[in-house]
């Protein structure tokens, strides 16, 4: 089996193959966004701050708002 | 190239908030209308379960465990896809022609994605599972998991998505404050919150990188990637497996989010008289690009079926012969071919081109793009490698609480983009500044 889909037991259950797909590939661009932020020119403070606030208040809103829905059906109906 | 609507005014881009129709409010009411009727068997399904419609359990309830609502979620993000790849290719590749429609893009984008999670949430039965199965299994589980990998990135593409509006509405907004209606203040408030033009050029390329992750992001990792993983990693489904179905998923995307825009576009155009706001030239542009995308997926297509049938292993000829004699499956492929044709047909015969013809076709191609995939979805699982429930599957046929919930998120995209139009602007400023200019990162 190839290294990216198999791993030695002792790095088990926190490395396989989509530890490398999802923080090394698919989540790149991401990264690079955010470098492009803090270091490009021209930059600012307040606009840099708003736009991570806007991607971590995002966030927690869409998992918040659902976990907020979850427990509700929890404590309304069971 | 760009279009030149810049004798269009503000009054004419701020339509849709100053005005009300009895056309908005019959709009407003089919809305709602669809969204309830889908509730209704939604409640339903709440009610008594998955039972009530047509899924069952692999092995014990016959038939197929996944079914129209997989195919409407795949649906859904593809033509959540192609709105902000267009809105973002305005902004990085400066093909300004489409700024007109960039804004609608951004927004399709967004309602698309939230009916696509929608789906998933309607599909794993009880709400709340939702959270329940993927918060606690996420840590342990996205290394190996690619509904785990799914869930990551689209949440990380709604994010992306979200912040790429919030961060350029604010401009419109600040500039069209004193024609905007006073009811709205507290949400132009926040949306304003620390605003000066000062941050404008900043912005700008704040905004330019987000169309970088945007579009790197969203045809080739997500319609393009994690999305065609959820199939195209598993070996024992012949008709899934296979990378090909990366660009295959892409094309189809591609194909049915211009169809979408085309759509929209034309509604807001003959609901406000835009015709100078999204000319023409703007829909005979999008009509080629859905003719481009079209011939992709039809290319693709081919890829799949001759590869499938020519000396292919036992289950995957298996499997594309099923394909291949469901009548659906060419009904599928005819909607599009169709559409093909008009398009050719226009682009060599301009007198053909109409925006009415445009929907229409834009239209087939979208009814297309969901049989494709839902047949996509039901086929593969129906085919598999082993046959272990040979005897226990019966047909699939999609019943009417599945079938409504497609007429429901169709109802909430349009009162979306209802109750959106009323607040903001969904053409952007910059489309009728004559002296906007592209900043450099």
């Amino acid at each position: 089996m190839i290294p990216l889909a198999s791993v030695p037991d002792y790095m088990l259950p926190f490395v396989g193959p989509g530890t490398y797909l999802i923080f090394g590939i698919v989540l790149l661009p991401v990264y690079l966004m955010l470098a492009g932020w803090l270091l490009g020119s021209p930059r600012e403070r307040t606009p840099t701050l708003l736009g991570v606030g806007y991607l971590v208040g995002i966030t927690t809103a869409l998992w918040g708002g659902l976990f907020v829905v979850t427990m509700v059906i929890k404590f309304a109906f069971f | 190239m760009s279009t030149d609507v810049t004798e269009a005014s503000e009054e004419t881009l701020l339509r849709p908030i100053t005005s009300l129709s009895r056309g908005y409010l019959v709009a407003l009411g089919l809305g709602c209308a669809a969204i309830a009727f889908w509730l209704a068997f939604y409640v339903q399904q709440l009610y008594h379960g998955l039972i009530v419609t047509n899924l069952g359990d692999w092995g014990t309830g016959g038939g197929v465990p996944w079914g129209l609502y997989i195919g409407a979620f795949i649906w859904w993000v593809g033509i959540a896809h192609g709105g902000i790849i267009l809105s973002a290719a305005v902004r990085l590749i400066g093909l300004d022609t489409y700024q007109p429609v960039a804004r609608i893009a951004e927004l399709l984008t967004i309602a698309a994605l939230s009916c696509a999670g929608l789906f998933i949430l309607i599909h794993v039965g009880r709400p709340d599972r939702l959270v329940t199965a993927v918060i606690p299994a996420w840590p342990t589980r996205v290394q190996w998991s690619p509904l785990m990998w799914d869930v990551t990135v689209i949440t990380a593409y709604f994010v992306l998505t979200g912040t790429y509006l919030m961060m350029t509405v604010r401009y419109d907004i600040h500039r069209l404050r004193e024609r905007l209606p006073d009811t709205f203040d507290r949400i132009y408030d926040l949306l304003l919150v620390g605003y000066s033009e000062a941050e404008d050029e900043v912005v700008e390329r704040m905004v330019w990188w987000l169309a970088f992750a945007i579009i790197i992001m969203a045809p080739l990792l997500l319609h393009g990637g994690v999305i065609p993983w959820l199939f195209a990693v598993l070996p024992s489904m012949a008709g899934w497996h296979g990378g090909v179905q990366g660009p295959s998923f892409l094309s189809i995307a591609l194909t049915s989010a211009v169809s979408g825009i085309i759509v929209i576009a034309a509604a807001f155009r003959w609901a406000y008289d835009w015709k100078r706001l999204i000319p023409d030239e703007i829909f005979r542009g999008l009509a080629k690009w859905l003719g481009f995308f079209g011939l992709m997926f039809l290319w693709l297509q081919l890829q799949q079926v001759l590869t499938g049938i020519f000396a292919a292993p036992t289950t995957l000829q298996h499997a594309t012969e099923v394909k291949v004699s469901t009548p659906l499956y060419w009904v599928a492929i005819g909607l599009v071919a169709l559409a093909l044709v008009y398009i050719f047909a226009s682009a060599l015969e301009p007198s053909l081109f109409s925006i009415p013809r445009i929907v229409v076709t834009a239209l087939a191609v979208l009814v297309g793009t969901l049989i494709e995939k839902t047949l996509f979805v039901v086929e593969g699982i129906q085919h598999a490698h082993f046959q272990l429930y040979d005897g226990v599957p019966g047909p699939y046929t999609p019943s009417l609480v599945e079938l409504s919930s497609v007429v429901g998120t169709i109802g909430i995209v349009v009162l979306f983009f209802l109750v959106v139009s009323k607040v903001i602007p969904v053409v952007e400023l910059h489309a009728i500044e004559s002296d906007h200019e592209e900043v450099e990162r």
